[in-house]
Order: C-alpha cells, then sequence, then structure tokens
C-alpha cells in the first residue's frame, strides 16, 4: 500500500519536475498539452471566480499568455494545478483593481452578471435529469450570490479537489481561514439547498 | 472569527467537522474515529446539525455535478495566442543576445581605439607644437561628437514618433 503511494507520489513529483523544466524551455508542445489537460478545471475556476463567461474565456487565454512568460517561476516542487490557478486569481484581481480599487469581495455584489451557463447533464431519466438541473441551477444562483471568497474556496475544494494546504496556497491565506471559508460558504448556501428542495 | 474545533459550542463544532469532512477521499479532512463517533452521537440528537449535513451534502454533490466545459475553440484559439507569444519572445531573446553581442564588441574596440586615438592626438598636438590643454579638448571634441549626435537623431525621432503616434508602445 505505502509502496504504491510512494509510487504515485514520486511519479507526480517527476511529472511537476518535466513540466517546470519544459515551461523553462517554453516548450509550445507542453504548453499545448496542459492547455488541453486543464481547460475545463480553469475555466470553471474563472467562471465561478469572474461570474461571467465571456470575462472568463478571456481570463483563460491571458492565464496562458502569463505561464508562458512566467514559465521560468514554477519550481516543479509544487502542484502545477496550484501554481496555475494562483496565476489566474491574481490576473481577476488584477483586472478588477484596474477597473476600480477593490478586492475579490465586490464580485458578490455584482448585479449585473449573467446567471452562470449550466448546460444540461446527461442523467439516466428525464425525471431524475430535471429535479438535478433544478437543483443545480438553485445552487448554481446561490454560489452566484454569495461572497467571492466563498465560492471560491467551495469551488477549489469541492469542484477542483484540492485539499485544504492547496487552497491555503491559491488564496494565499492561512489554513484556518480556509476552513472558515468553507464552513461559512457551505452555511451561506443552506437556504439555496432548502430552495431546491421546495 | 478562525474555526476553532476544542472551544467551539457542539453545534458549531459539528458543522464544523462536517463542512471540512462532507468529501470523503480528500485527505487532510477527514475526521478521526474520536470526532467520528462524536460527531455521530450529535448527530442522532441534533435534528438542525443532521439538517446542515443533509444539505452541506447536497451541495457538495450538485457543485460536482455542474458541468461547465471550455469548448473547443477556445482551446485552439488560446494555444494559437500562445504559440504567437512564444514565437514573439524568441524573437526578444534573439534580438537581446544581439544587442549583448554588439555591446560587448562596442565595449572591446572602444578600449582598443581610445588608447590608440590618445596616442595619435598626442602626436600630432606634439608637432603642431600645441599646449597640451588644446590637444586634449580637441580630443574630448572629437570623441564625444558622434555620440551627441546620435543622441540629438535619436531624441529628435522619438519626439517625431510620439508626436504622430501617441506613444512609442503604439
Amino acid at each position: 500500500m505505502n509502496a504504491t503511494a510512494c509510487y504515485f507520489v514520486s511519479a507526480m513529483a517527476d511529472e511537476n519536475t518535466d513540466i517546470a523544466r519544459g515551461l523553462r524551455r517554453r516548450d509550445p508542445e507542453l504548453l499545448d498539452r496542459l492547455i488541453e489537460q486543464y481547460q475545463h478545471r480553469l475555466l470553471r475556476y474563472l467562471v465561478y471566480l469572474s461570474g461571467r463567461r465571456d470575462l472568463a474565456e478571456d481570463f483563460f487565454q491571458e492565464t496562458w499568455v502569463h505561464v508562458l512568460e512566467r514559465g521560468g517561476q514554477y519550481d516543479g516542487r509544487h502542484e502545477f494545478s496550484t501554481w496555475l490557478f494562483t496565476i489566474a486569481r491574481h490576473l481577476v484581481i488584477d483586472h478588477l483593481r484596474r477597473k476600480r480599487p477593490t478586492s475579490l469581495d465586490s464580485l458578490a455584489d455584482q448585479d449585473d452578471l449573467a446567471p452562470f451557463d449550466i448546460p444540461a447533464a446527461g442523467q439516466p431519466s428525464a425525471f431524475d435529469a430535471t429535479v438535478q438541473r433544478e437543483q443545480n441551477e438553485q445552487i448554481s444562483a446561490g454560489m452566484q450570490h454569495i461572497a467571492a471568497e466563498y465560492r471560491e474556496t467551495l469551488l477549489l475544494r469541492f469542484q477542483e479537489g484540492m485539499s485544504l494546504e492547496e487552497i491555503a496556497s491559491v488564496i494565499g491565506a492561512p489554513l484556518g481561514t480556509v476552513k472558515s471559508r468553507i464552513y461559512r460558504g457551505l452555511s451561506a448556501l443552506e437556504p439555496w439547498v432548502k430552495g431546491a428542495r421546495l | 472569527m478562525k474555526p476553532d474545533l476544542m472551544n467551539a459550542d457542539p453545534h458549531e463544532r459539528a458543522r464544523l467537522i462536517i463542512a471540512l469532512s462532507g468529501t470523503a477521499g480528500l485527505s487532510s479532512a477527514e475526521p478521526s474515529h474520536a470526532k467520528e463517533s462524536w460527531l455521530a452521537a450529535h448527530l442522532e440528537s441534533c435534528a438542525s446539525c443532521r439538517a446542515f449535513a443533509e444539505n452541506s451534502r447536497e451541495t457538495i454533490r450538485a457543485l460536482r455535478g455542474i458541468p461547465i466545459t471550455a469548448s473547443g475553440r477556445l482551446v485552439v484559439t488560446t494555444q494559437m495566442r500562445v504559440r504567437q507569444r512564444a514565437a514573439e519572445l524568441r524573437r526578444q531573446q534573439e534580438r537581446f543576445w544581439v544587442i549583448c553581442v554588439c555591446c560587448a564588441a562596442v565595449t572591446l574596440s572602444t578600449a582598443v581605439s581610445t588608447a590608440l586615438l590618445w596616442r595619435g592626438f598626442a602626436w600630432l598636438g606634439h608637432q603642431a607644437r600645441l599646449s597640451t590643454p588644446v590637444w586634449e579638448g580637441g580630443f574630448v571634441v572629437f570623441y564625444l561628437t558622434p555620440a551627441v549626435l546620435v543622441g540629438i537623431f535619436l531624441l529628435a525621432r522619438g519626439t517625431f514618433l510620439a508626436d504622430h503616434n501617441g506613444s512609442f508602445q503604439d
């Protein structure tokens, strides 16, 4: 069991080292592969962070250009995804600061945001699909209304499956803050979950 | 505002454990057996925490079930943009090396030619029976004039470009 775990940890470390080496060389093949590999995860994060799909797509492209330009800064000791999400996050915050001096919190107050675009997911039965879709829409609407810092933490935790330490690294906050945001985020979403059940 | 499991009231403690362990398989936040037993006992007797656990479970399931996917067009556009930028950076890098080599060559030739020129001016001054400050002044003027002229030209060109294009960046 331990040998298997060691094997996977070592394989991941090797992969990160390879990525770091490739990024230093600005290897276009590697970048193409990474863009394909992280396309959905990164876009999902950016959609939730910015609240708008069109804006998220711009940030998506900008993030990869930054990855190319600053590839030399990735040391390969941490997960590549953590570094990638940190870059994406800084881009969104910088964009907001340029628009007006603000923080990530202001995203929660944007009334002009279009609702998240939730395509119907393929489900076994039409009824289940409808129920599931409505529930997803309710919770998605709730996500749009809770504070951006909670939204971001919930997304990183439950959609991206990041560890608490990785989230702390991405958002640049202490572990206690991450735990607190997860707890408060889930609590803030409760009314929407209840609404979805009615 | 930071969660403290030891000092929190039982309901808050239970909800924290639920929130942080709501995702089995997500490593470090999984509750220990002691916490798990305590939580199970608490949930038996507390309807509101039970509801919170149920809501959290549904929220997490829903969050995972919301599909947001990148389109193929976005991926291809991004890959093209990244490749273009990579080519741009490569060209910049090449220009940088050319400039570095030019600077090194200019420094080397300046070091050699200055000594030779200084001796030449000294010899000419001696032949023309000029006082030392005069031929030294001549040397300085001869030495600096090209650089001053090129500087004025570049400054004028820069001002012209700025007036006509708005800025150099454009």
